[in-house]
């Protein structure tokens, strides 16, 4: 297990390096002239011999003479440092400016993750225990009909139908503007603004995991030893969550943990429709406003996110089931 | 018989039976077989037809996604798109066809019909005021709000009306007393009557964009409104002669008691270059941005910034034009033999006069904007020009339905090809990786994690907006196509891995060894075939789930750009609550089609999947 794991990480360093390529690669491609920009307000106060050299020392100092290899190698530098680069929106080093947003996210998606998962497994496994019922067949529709639609038009539903049309919510933003009052009294305030996001994303997580879930539940409930389980005289509530569905687990788990991953960059429509300061925001306007230092460390971010995940996706296979380890 | 025909032959049967097969069972021709018969006889593709026809779901969703593709594949021939068009006066407009619908109460007794940009204004003879169309300007200007008393919140009494005037968003009427009302939008005070007109005997009233313009009893003109906008002189050398005015969006023209056509502005432009040797002029009319005039002869002329829309090809008439009406982009004429004539831009049939017009006697004709009135001797109203919406209209007065159209073919296409793309590379590198195993195998495999492992949406909005900066819109449609291909393809290319993985053993594939069969040749023409199923599945669902990732990209701003639309984009403009909630129709209808569609062909995926392999169908 532990060579097997050494081995993934070893892996997963390669992995990142190569993206990492990818990404300066791609990020060199963007035209423009940060040294150009940055003495730009100097043209009027300097000669232009000495604009001309203070370009060149700009050029110098931001080290865009170097060849691109170089230049790799001191944003890699940079990196492993902890200097994710300066926002040129901002005006601050993007380490400090990612922080609240990530956790604003981070506040959102545990939650949604949690509603989602208290209602898509226990209604999946309904599901599939009463396979082909009305219910099931309703939800089947239903599910479909969840995963087809994209969040947005979700999200336009219900602020036209909760926040403009009732008035319960309010459209946007994460909290009441000067609000005052106990700590307690600013969660439940935030819960307010937070309602409506997470409705909509509740819901357009719903159909997916649940038809998945159903499925490899199903799948569980054909096999033999469901059979014998059950002519053994095992309570069907023994039989269902102790035989079929430790067995339906392996590919829900990778479903599962795929979405806990997600808890970092699932809500990027969202954040943007109801105005909440998260990280999925925070990129799209940092793209918007071309700030591409933090463009790239949130991308980096999100790939180690996503490497990580499936680390933790194999070896959870390892854990749920003792057959998969034996392989490895 | 050689081979070919022999081949020939087999091709037809199975053609023809493939055919029967449809149309038998479309129309039930072919009587029923019974069970042993049919199993004897079925090949795999009639079971897995006949399954997925069985299946009431997945068709409805065949039939509503076939549909839904025809009309959006025909609909742009018979509505093609003109990306660069925008009309400031049909913004935001309510779907609906009653821009025209005229009230029955005012048939035959019509004293005066007014026409806005989507509402017209109309006094009977018995000085009654009539308001239709679609009067709610802006968020807060409707027109059907009457002017009321300032102190008392009451609805000002105004008598018989006999004149009214529309303007862009406001709208200005006179009665019998000589007395004037203005309401609508008065920002500019277009709607505020100024009180030197309040003991001046007034002919006639003209309103135009943002201003208004009384023409008084002895011949002189007085102006209100926007004075920065409108190029309007008020001591031009013809106060005192006036016999009519006409207004176009920025200027003023006056037709004098000797049959001059003269500008009312103080500023050289193409409008005060009116043509020489005209004669004398009977009647004048403006269009948005040109002017015309009609001599005693049946001349007309025409100048101004006349436009590629065709404002200044007059039409050869049998007769002599003696009235001239002018509307936004579009002259209407009236002849000495009651023939009407229309010329100008037509796209929404404003300047085609129909038959039944021409066949009718008409004795006046109101136009304005994008709509006509035609008044018939005996009383009755024909209309032509532009009705309505069918789905209203967008923040820069362009066509929703029309977009509906041009944008579905356009996420359609988008979707079709990032299938392709993907599908194409999924096939070859799921094939390679299951048939040749080994290092191959380990190579795919890790570069098929890496893709898998991207968080999707974020990255594709990385590579839109990184690589797509400096692209025209078309490239970038093309991008996206490519993004979404290069992105999606792991999970089809493991599919595809296993299945081969699972054929790869079996005795044709060894047969096709021992006989020398290439490899390459093994893979593409002897396994591949016997997978497509699995392949077709996946490729239905991933072109539902392309079409949703291009909505949601172009929702964001990241994917197709605006002027082409797509069902996504159109949704770009919509994420403010005002829009949300004063303009529904501008969301509503593309959420409604792109959701729709979406759900049919997954339905299909699904449908498909049971179809092809029965034993998904036990669950």
């Amino acid at each position: 297990m532990l060579k097997y794991t050494s081995k993934r990480i070893l892996y997963m360093i390669f992995v990142f390096s190569i993206m990492s390529v990818i990404l300066f690669s791609l990020y060199d491609m963007i035209p423009g002239d940060p040294a150009r920009a940055e003495v730009e307000t100097l043209k009027e106060l300097l000669k232009p011999d000495e604009y001309q050299r203070a370009y060149e020392q700009a050029r110098e100092r931001l080290g865009l003479n170097d060849p691109t290899h170089i230049r790799y190698g001191k944003w890699v530098k940079g990196l492993l440092k902890g200097d994710l680069g300066m926002s040129a929106v901002h005006k601050q080093p993007v380490a400090k400016i990612i922080g609240t947003p990530l956790k604003n996210t981070i506040f959102i998606n545990i939650f949604a993750v949690i509603i989602g998962l208290g209602i898509t497994i226990p209604l999946g496994i309904y599901c599939a225990i009463k396979k082909n019922s009305t219910f099931d067949k309703a939800v089947q529709v239903l599910t479909i009909v969840g995963y087809s639609i994209p969040v947005f038009i979700f999200a336009l539903l219900f602020i036209y139908l909760f926040a403009v049309k009732l008035g319960w919510f309010p459209v946007s933003g994460m909290a009441t503007p000067n609000f005052k009052g106990t700590e307690w009294q600013a969660f439940l305030d935030k819960l307010k603004y937070l309602v409506l996001p997470l409705g909509v994303m509740t819901i357009g997580s719903l159909g997916g995991i649940t038809r998945y879930v159903r499925a490899a539940m199903a799948d569980a409930l054909t096999m033999d030893y469901i059979k014998t389980a059950r002519a053994k005289g095992l309570k069907e509530k023994v039989v269902i969550f102790s035989h079929a569905w430790r067995n339906a687990l392996l590919p829900v788990v990778t479903l599962l943990i795929g979405w806990f991953m997600s808890i970092f960059y699932g809500s990027l429509i969202i954040e943007r429709m109801f105005a909440l300061n998260g990280l999925g925001k925070l990129l799209i306007d940092s793209l918007n406003n071309q700030d591409y230092p933090v463009v790239m460390a949130i991308q980096l971010f999100y790939i180690v996110i996503a490497l990580t995940g499936n680390l933790i996706t194999d070896l959870s296979y390892g854990i749920v089931d003792p057959r998969v380890r034996v392989n490895k | 018989m050689s081979t070919k025909q022999v081949n020939d032959n087999k091709d037809n049967k199975n053609k023809s039976s493939f055919l029967r097969l449809l149309l038998g069972n479309l129309f039930g021709s072919r009587k029923e077989l019974s069970l042993m018969e049919e199993e004897q006889v079925q090949s795999p593709l009639r079971t897995v037809v006949k399954t997925f026809k069985s299946n009431k779901v997945a068709m409805t969703g065949f039939v509503l996604f076939i549909v839904i593709l025809l009309t959006v594949l025909i609909g742009p021939i018979f509505k093609p798109i003109d990306l660069s068009f925008s009309e400031t006066s049909q913004q935001n407009i309510a779907p609906g066809y009653d821009l025209m619908e005229y009230p029955d109460a005012i048939v035959g007794k019509v004293a005066d019909i007014a026409v806005g940009p989507t509402f017209s204004v109309a006094t009977s003879t018995d000085g009654q005021l009539y308001i239709w169309g679609k009067t709610r300007v802006t968020g807060v200007v409707d027109i059907r709000n009457l002017p009321r008393d300032q102190n008392t919140k009451q609805l000002i009494d105004m008598g018989n009306l006999v004149r009214v005037a529309a303007g862009f968003d406001h709208a200005i009427a006179l009665n019998d007393q000589g007395q004037l009302f203005g309401w609508g939008n008065d920002r500019q005070r277009q709607a505020t009557i100024p009180m030197e007109l309040n003991n001046t005997k007034i002919k006639d009233i003209y309103a135009g964009y943002q201003s208004s313009l009384v023409l008084t009893e002895d011949g002189r003109s007085v102006y209100f409104g926007n004075t920065m906008n409108n190029d309007y002189n008020e001591f031009h050398p013809y106060q005192g002669k006036l016999a009519k005015i006409a207004v176009t969006a920025d200027a003023a023209m006056g037709l004098t008691v000797d049959g001059e056509a003269v500008y009312l502005g103080a500023q050289q432009s193409s409008y005060s270059r009116i043509p020489e040797n005209m004669g004398k002029v009977v009647d004048i009319a403006a269009t948005a941005s040109t002017m015309a005039a009609v001599n005693e002869d049946g001349q007309v002329f025409v100048w101004g910034n006349i436009s590629v829309q065709g404002e200044g090809t007059v039409p050869e008439t049998d007769s002599k034009i003696v009235k001239i009406y002018g509307g936004r982009y579009h002259y209407t004429a009236l002849t000495e033999n009651n023939d009407v004539v229309g010329w100008g831009a037509d796209y929404y049939k404003q300047a085609t006069v129909p038959s039944s017009v021409n066949s009718a006697d008409i004795e006046t004709i109101y136009s304005g904007f994008y709509q006509n009135y035609g008044i018939t001797k005996d009383g009755q109203i024909l209309t032509w020009g532009l009705k309505g919406y069918l789905f209203g209209t967008d923040e820069l007065g362009r066509d929703i339905f029309t977009r509906l159209l041009n944008g579905g073919r356009m996420s359609m296409t988008i979707g079709a090809v990032a299938v392709i793309i993907s599908t194409t590379i999924g096939i070859v590198v799921g094939a390679l990786s299951g048939f040749f195993g080994g290092k191959i195998d380990l190579v795919l495999q890790r570069l098929s994690e890496v893709v898998s492992s991207l968080p999707f949406l974020p990255f594709a909005m990385i590579l839109s907006a990184l690589i797509g900066n400096s692209m025209e819109s078309n490239q970038k449609i093309g991008l996206i196509m490519v993004i979404l291909g290069l992105l999606s393809w792991p999970s089809l290319q493991r599919l595809v891995r296993a299945q081969v993985l699972s054929v790869r053993e079996q005795e044709y594939v060894i047969a096709a060894r021992a006989l020398g069969v290439k490899e390459m040749n093994i893979v593409f023409k002897h396994i591949l075939p016997n997978v497509i199923s699995v392949i077709i599945v996946s490729a239905t669902l991933s072109f539902a789930s392309s079409m949703l990732t291009e909505s949601s990209l172009s929702y964001l701003g990241f994917g197709v750009q605006a002027p082409q639309p797509t069902w996504g984009n159109m949704l770009y403009g919509a994420n403010n609550s005002i829009v949300i909630q004063n303009y529904w129709w501008r969301w509503v209808f593309a959420s409604i089609v792109l959701g729709i569609c979406v759900i049919c062909i997954n339905l299909v995926g699904d449908g498909l999947r049971d179809a092809i392999d029965p034993k998904s169908q036990e669950r």
